[in-house]
């Protein structure tokens, strides 16, 4: 982690606020769709049908592609996908290349394997910008800087771009930022592009962004890759109004994202490829307990509103997708530390599944991985087995909380040999009242 | 085997196929208008004019462009500027490379739909002469036929043109250009256009 950034006192009630504020918008967007309950339903069915037919789908899609110009290729994993990227742009003798927003090169961890490859590889998305200039991963997979504040952002594009020191006026940080990426488009030899849905009867991809940086990226340069999970199949255009009313609602509150395109075959005179990724996807699809998981459309509406996100912030999780759906995914699709304890860390307050616009149950999910394989971290049951020691002790449990509540600098603050820095760096602790319960009841009865 | 078919191998060893599509949405009928449009359009940042008639489209857009344009170039598809006759616009053979469109001002292309319920308008990739054309421009102007709109998204994929998906990109574009990545405050003009407007025209 950068050492320019640094956590404040109010970043996490600041970012619990700002994730709220995206349900907040979310809530209203949907009620204002007269029949949202049903859409949801209909979502949640095409998802399951999709799903349950996913191997015709694909062939189908990959025909579509095909007929419309386009070339398929198939990765069974992060490795394999990174190689075929790889391959492409060294073929194109691809120095250069601009990227929009792709959860799944995030979970393949392309970047640093362009850039050990020699390719420089530049993030279009405000968001991931900010983020690639910190040399930080993204704590939400819509708003990927969520986690900063200004401040912080204009000391990173004063460092990187050059601009005036102190500058924290959002309007003008993003025209810089707009200017600096203008210049790496049009010089960009190739463009690399998420999927958000992917067309099975037109092979058509759709792209979905409020910046238009997809489409810049996608109409400039020749060569245009476009990574894609196997979940992201959907049968028909019809269905895609489904997903795309929904889409933007969950997400922002937007009615739909400033830019929607519907991409068949490649530029007159460019190429497109579409890497199909399976990366631990058809491992979820095995398990018919799990499987719905997949029909995730990565709105991060369960992010938002999820009491444990919104607190811990997104790097806590070490994963690429965090917050419940990420939770859900990490025992199967992660790697990160905890990935196979995240299940572990959720309230079940099921605030996530009465948000999610294709209906997946998510905390029955989270509970589907605790009775099933997720194994518990050991340092967790460690600390647990104390805590409970100590709470069968009252009289100690008393003595205990009052050091704490007078010591508790010594614990929250980082300082070297501190044995919760590791922790803390991804976290913030609250503010510790000045005495423990016990103690402000007892003043209070005298 | 390859990737590809021991991906498809394990997904057909654990699927079924047996659960059905739940067919076509049953859409309630909203009623859409260019009104109702215009509405939408403006709250997500988007400016609309009209509508007018055919025969007054060039007298109307003329001065709009000018000053949007405040010297800077404009750029319409060759078809296009034919109908539109003289005027600040200059015609953009389809041929061009889009690195050379990089400082156009004002772009003018023809939408097919426009959505009542997002504000969004379709946008085929053969009206935009070049594809880079509406996300490199300063200010995007579209024109469209008041008998465009329609209420929501399922009526606008259901009225997407025959050949939509031969060309391409077909792009829905609802208002300008946004960001909102840093500490959640909208700021309009991320990377394509500052300013977009919607040119209604009345029906014949
Ligand atoms: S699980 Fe549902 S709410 Fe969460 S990101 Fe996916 S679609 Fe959105």
């Amino acid at each position: 982690m950068s050492l320019l950034l640094q956590y404040q006192p109010n970043d996490v009630k600041r970012h619990d606020e700002a994730v709220f504020d995206l349900r907040l918008r979310r809530d209203r967007a949907m009620q204002e769709v007269p029949d949202f309950t049903v859409l949801k339903r209909h979502a949640a069915a095409i998802k399951a049908h999709t799903l349950d037919h996913l191997a015709d789908y694909l062939e189908m899609f990959e025909a579509k592609a095909h007929a419309a110009g386009a070339k398929v290729h198939w990765a069974a994993d992060a490795k394999e996908h990174n190689e075929i990227v790889l391959n492409l742009l060294q073929h194109h003798g691809v120095r250069r290349m601009v990227k929009s927003k792709s959860m799944l090169t995030e979970e393949c961890q392309l970047n640093p394997f362009l850039e050990s490859h020699g390719v420089e590889v530049t993030d279009t998305d405000l968001g991931e910008r900010i983020v690639q200039l910190g040399n930080e991963p993204p704590s939400h997979i819509v708003v990927p800087a969520i986690h900063r504040r200004r401040d912080e952002i204009g000391e990173l594009f004063h460092r990187h771009m050059n601009t005036p020191a102190g500058e924290t006026d959002p309007a003008r940080l993003t025209e810089y930022a707009r200017q600096d990426l203008r210049s790496r488009f049009l010089d960009a030899q190739a463009g690399l592009t998420g999927v958000n849905f992917a067309i099975a009867e037109t092979g058509t991809i759709v792209v979905c962004t409020n910046e238009g940086n997809a489409d810049l990226g996608m109409s400039l340069p020749p060569l245009h890759i476009a990574s894609m999970g196997i979940d992201k199949i959907i049968p028909t255009v019809d269905d895609l109004a489904i997903f795309l009313r929904l889409l933007a609602r969950s997400a922002t509150g937007q009615h739909i994202t400033a830019y929607t395109s519907m991409v068949t075959g490649p530029l007159r005179s460019g190429e497109l490829h579409i890497v199909i990724v399976d990366g631990g996807r058809t491992r979820l699809l095995e398990d018919p307990s799990k499987r719905r998981a997949l029909g995730c459309i990565r709105c991060g509406a369960c992010l938002n509103t999820c009491p444990v996100y919104r607190r811990a912030g997104g790097h806590a999780y070490g994963e690429p997708v965090p917050g419940p759906i990420g939770s859900v995914l990490a025992p199967i699709l992660g790697s990160g530390p905890v990935a196979a304890s995240l299940p572990q860390a959720s309230t079940l307050c099921g605030s996530c599944t009465s948000v999610c616009p294709v209906g997946i149950d998510l905390h029955k999910l989270l509970l589907e991985w605790r009775h099933g394989t997720a194994k518990p971290d050991p340092d967790l049951r460690y600390g647990l087995r104390i805590a409970a020691w100590l709470m069968a002790r009252p009289a100690l449990y008393r003595r205990v909380m009052k050091v704490v509540c007078r010591g508790h600098p010594l614990i929250s603050k980082r300082w070297p040999g501190n044995p919760a820095s590791r922790w803390l760096d991804a976290r913030e602790l609250p503010e510790f009242p000045p005495m423990s319960y016990y103690e402000k009841r007892r003043s209070e009865n005298r | 085997m390859s990737s590809r078919d021991s991906i498809l191998q394990r997904v057909r060893q654990s699927t079924q196929k047996r659960v059905e599509h739940p067919g076509a949405f049953p859409s309630p009928a909203l009623r859409g208008g260019w009104r109702g449009f215009e509405d939408r359009l403006v709250t997500v940042g988007g400016e609309s004019i009209g509508p007018v008639a055919r025969t007054q489209l060039a007298r109307v857009l003329r001065p709009v462009v000018e000053h949007r344009a405040s010297g800077g170039r404009v750029i319409a598809a060759a078809s296009l500027c034919l109908e539109l006759g003289e005027g600040p616009w200059t015609p953009v053979a389809d041929d061009i490379p889009p690195h050379d469109l990089e400082d156009v001002a004002v772009a003018v292309v023809r939408g097919s739909i426009a959505v009542m319920e997002n504000g969004a308008i379709g946008i085929h990739g053969k009206d935009a002469a070049v594809q880079a054309l509406p996300f490199l421009c300063e200010t995007l102007v579209v024109l469209l036929s008041v008998e465009s709109v329609v209420p929501d998204m399922h009526e606008a994929l259901a009225a997407l043109p025959e050949d939509a998906l031969h060309h391409r990109h077909f792009t829905w574009v609802s208002g300008p250009s946004k960001t909102a990545d840093i500490e959640q405050t909208l700021v309009i003009g991320a990377h394509g256009p500052r300013a977009l407007i919607a040119v209604g025209i009345d029906a014949e």
